[in-house]
C-alpha cells in the first residue's frame, strides 16, 4: 500500500478528514514514521469510500514531492560521488569540505528513501548520470572537464545545488498539507542554500564574479536555452502578496522606503533579497541534462 | 495615491512611535482602544512597555519573523554606520549587503502585515564589541543561524500555503548569510553544529521552535517577548 499517495489523495477531496490523519495539527506529531504508517494502515477502512472518489483525481502530492527529491538527491550524491573519486585536483582544504557536503546529500537520500520505504511507495531506480552532459558520449558534452577542471566542477555544483534549493522551494506549497514532512524539506532545503553559498563563495575565490546569493549582478554561467531555466525567474524583483482587500497587492510599493543605497542598487537588493520557486517540471528537465539511459 | 503615501515607510514608523510613546499613559491607551485598536496584537499589557505579545496564527508567526529580521537590520545598520576598523577588504560591501537584504525582508514583512505589525524597537547590543571584526562576525553567525534554525522551526506552522511561500523565499537566502559568514570565520568548517550529523535527521539543517530561539535572543530584546500565543504544531 502506498500511503503517502493514499494520504495525498484523502487530503484532496477531504482536507478535513486527512488532518485527523496526517501530522498537519500535531495527530501525528511525535509519533514520527512508524505511527504514520499505522495509523495510515487504517484508512481504507474509514474512508473507502472517500478514496474511491479520490483516485479519480491526481493533483501533484506528497508522494511525487518525495520521488523528485530523491532524484535530486541522487543527483548531487553521485555528482561528488564521481568528483571525489576522481582525479580531480581539490585545492586546499575544500577536499574535506566537499566530504561532507557528500555525506550530507547521501543522508538526505538515506531520509527520503527510507520515507518512501515506510510509507510503502516503491523507490524509483537510481538513474544513471552523466555530469560531462554527453548522455554517455551519445552527443556534444555541455561540461567535458567538469571531473578535470576544479572551475568547471564548482560551476556545475553551483548548478545542482541552486537548483536543489528552487526545487524544494516550488514544493512547499504540496507539502503544507503535512507538518513532519514538511519541515524536514525545509530543513534539507536550508542545507541545500548552505552548500550553495559555499560553492559560489569558493568560485568568487577563484576570480569568478559571483555572490553567495543570487543576484541579478552574478556573471551568467548559464547556456541559453540549455541550463539557463537554472536562474530563469529569479531576478524577480517583486513580491505578490495574498491581501484579501487587494489595496497592498504587491511589494515593494512605489512609496516603499527600502534601502539607504542608490535606487539601482535597492534594485539588485530586491532581486537578491529573495530566492524564487522553480516548478517540478523544470527541475526534472534540468536533473534530466545529466540522466542518461 | 493616498493610499500608496499612508503605507509609506516613513509615515507608518512615525505613527508606531507615537503610539510606543504614549502607550504607557493610562488614558492615552484607553483612547486608542476606543479608536479601534483593541484587535491589535502587540499591544502593550500594562501602564509601562514591558512585554510584546506577537499575537497568534499566522499573523503571530509573521510578527515573529519580523521581529528576527528587525533584529538582523539594526545589527546591520550599526555595524555598517561605525564599521570595526580591522575588517577585511571587501567585507564592508558584503556586510552592507546583507543590511540591504534584511531591511527589504524587514520592509517586506511589514508590508505584509500591515496595521498588525509590531512597532519598531530599539533592540539591545550592548554585548558586542562593534569595534571589533571577530565580535562583529561572530555576533553576525549567531544572529544569522539563529535565523535559519527559527525559518526551519516556522514553515509548518502556517496555515496559509501563499504566506508559506513567501516566507520560504526569504528562508533561503537566510541559509545563504549565513553561509556567507561561516566562510569568512570557519571556512575549512561551515557546516558544524547547524546540520545535524547522526540520528533519523543526520543531514537536515537544525531547527528551533520559537520560544527557544526567543530564549536564545532574549539579551537584545528590551522588553519580554510574549510567543505563548503561536501555534505550535
Amino acid at each position: 500500500m502506498n500511503i503517502l499517495q493514499l494520504l495525498a489523495d484523502l487530503d484532496a477531496v477531504d482536507p478535513e478528514a486527512y488532518q485527523r490523519l496526517s501530522g498537519r495539527r500535531g495527530a501525528l506529531t511525535g509519533l514520527g514514521q512508524a505511527g504514520r504508517r499505522a495509523v495510515a494502515a487504517a484508512v481504507p477502512l474509514a474512508f473507502g469510500t472517500m478514496l474511491t472518489k479520490a483516485y479519480g483525481r491526481r493533483p501533484n502530492t506528497v508522494l511525487d514531492v518525495f520521488t523528485l527529491a530523491l532524484t535530486l538527491e541522487y543527483l548531487e550524491s553521485e555528482f561528488y560521488k564521481q568528483a571525489l573519486a576522481s582525479t580531480l585536483a581539490f585545492p586546499g582544504n575544500s577536499k574535506a569540505v566537499f566530504q561532507q557536503i557528500y555525506k550530507h546529500e547521501q543522508d538526505h537520500v538515506a531520509f527520503l528513501e527510507q520515507t518512501l520505504r515506510l510509507s510503502g511507495a516503491v523507490l524509483p531506480d537510481k538513474p544513471r548520470f552523466d555530469f560531462t552532459g554527453s548522455k554517455n558520449g551519445t552527443q556534444a558534452a555541455l561540461f567535458p572537464t567538469v571531473f578535470q577542471d576544479f572551475g568547471t566542477f564548482l560551476k556545475v555544483a553551483q548548478l545542482l545545488e541552486d537548483t536543489g534549493v528552487r526545487a524544494y522551494k516550488g514544493q512547499v506549497g504540496t507539502l503544507i498539507t503535512d507538518n513532519d514532512l514538511l519541515e524536514a524539506a525545509v530543513r534539507i532545503h536550508a542545507v541545500e542554500a548552505r552548500h550553495a553559498a559555499h560553492i559560489r563563495g569558493l568560485r568568487r575565490a577563484l576570480g569568478a564574479n559571483v555572490r553567495d546569493w543570487v543576484s541579478p549582478a552574478d556573471e551568467v554561467i548559464t547556456t541559453k536555452g540549455v541550463t539557463d531555466a537554472v536562474y530563469a525567474g529569479e531576478e524577480l524583483t517583486r513580491q505578490q502578496l495574498p491581501v484579501v482587500d487587494q489595496k497592498i497587492p504587491f511589494f515593494p510599493t512605489e512609496t516603499t522606503q527600502i534601502v539607504t543605497s542608490t535606487p539601482a542598487k535597492a534594485q539588485i537588493s530586491l532581486g537578491e533579497a529573495f530566492d524564487e520557486p522553480m516548478s517540478d517540471v523544470t527541475a526534472s528537465a534540468i536533473a534530466a541534462l545529466f540522466i542518461y539511459g | 495615491m493616498s493610499e500608496s503615501a499612508s503605507s509609506s515607510l516613513l509615515a507608518r514608523s512615525m505613527r508606531r512611535r507615537s503610539f510606543f510613546r504614549v502607550a504607557g499613559a493610562t488614558v492615552a491607551a484607553s483612547t486608542l482602544v476606543l479608536a479601534g485598536c483593541v484587535k491589535d496584537p502587540v499591544e502593550p499589557t500594562d501602564t509601562q512597555v514591558t512585554t510584546l505579545n506577537l499575537g497568534e496564527g499566522d499573523t503571530g508567526l509573521l510578527n515573529y519573523l519580523l521581529l528576527l529580521e528587525q533584529l538582523e537590520a539594526a545589527f546591520y545598520q550599526k555595524v555598517v554606520t561605525t564599521p570595526p576598523t580591522d575588517l577585511q577588504a571587501g567585507e564592508l560591501a558584503a556586510l552592507t549587503d546583507l543590511r540591504d537584504h534584511e531591511v527589504v525582508h524587514r520592509e517586506f514583512f511589514r508590508q505584509l502585515l500591515g496595521s498588525n505589525a509590531q512597532p519598531t524597537i530599539e533592540f539591545n547590543f550592548s554585548t558586542i564589541n562593534f569595534s571589533s571584526r571577530a565580535s562583529v562576525l561572530a555576533a553576525a553567525r549567531t544572529f544569522e543561524d539563529l535565523g535559519v534554525a527559527a525559518y526551519n522551526g516556522a514553515a509548518k506552522l502556517f496555515t496559509s500555503r501563499e504566506i508559506l511561500a513567501l516566507v520560504s523565499k526569504i528562508a533561503s537566502v537566510e541559509a545563504r548569510h549565513a553561509a556567507f559568514i561561516r566562510d569568512l570565520i570557519q571556512p575549512t568548517d561551515p557546516f558544524g553544529g547547524v546540520v545535524e550529523g547522526s540520528g533519523a535527521y543526520s543531514g537536515l539543517g537544525t531547527v528551533l521552535t520559537p520560544p527557544q530561539v526567543i530564549a536564545a535572543a532574549t539579551s537584545f530584546f528590551p522588553y519580554t517577548i510574549v510567543v505563548s500565543g503561536l501555534p505550535t504544531a
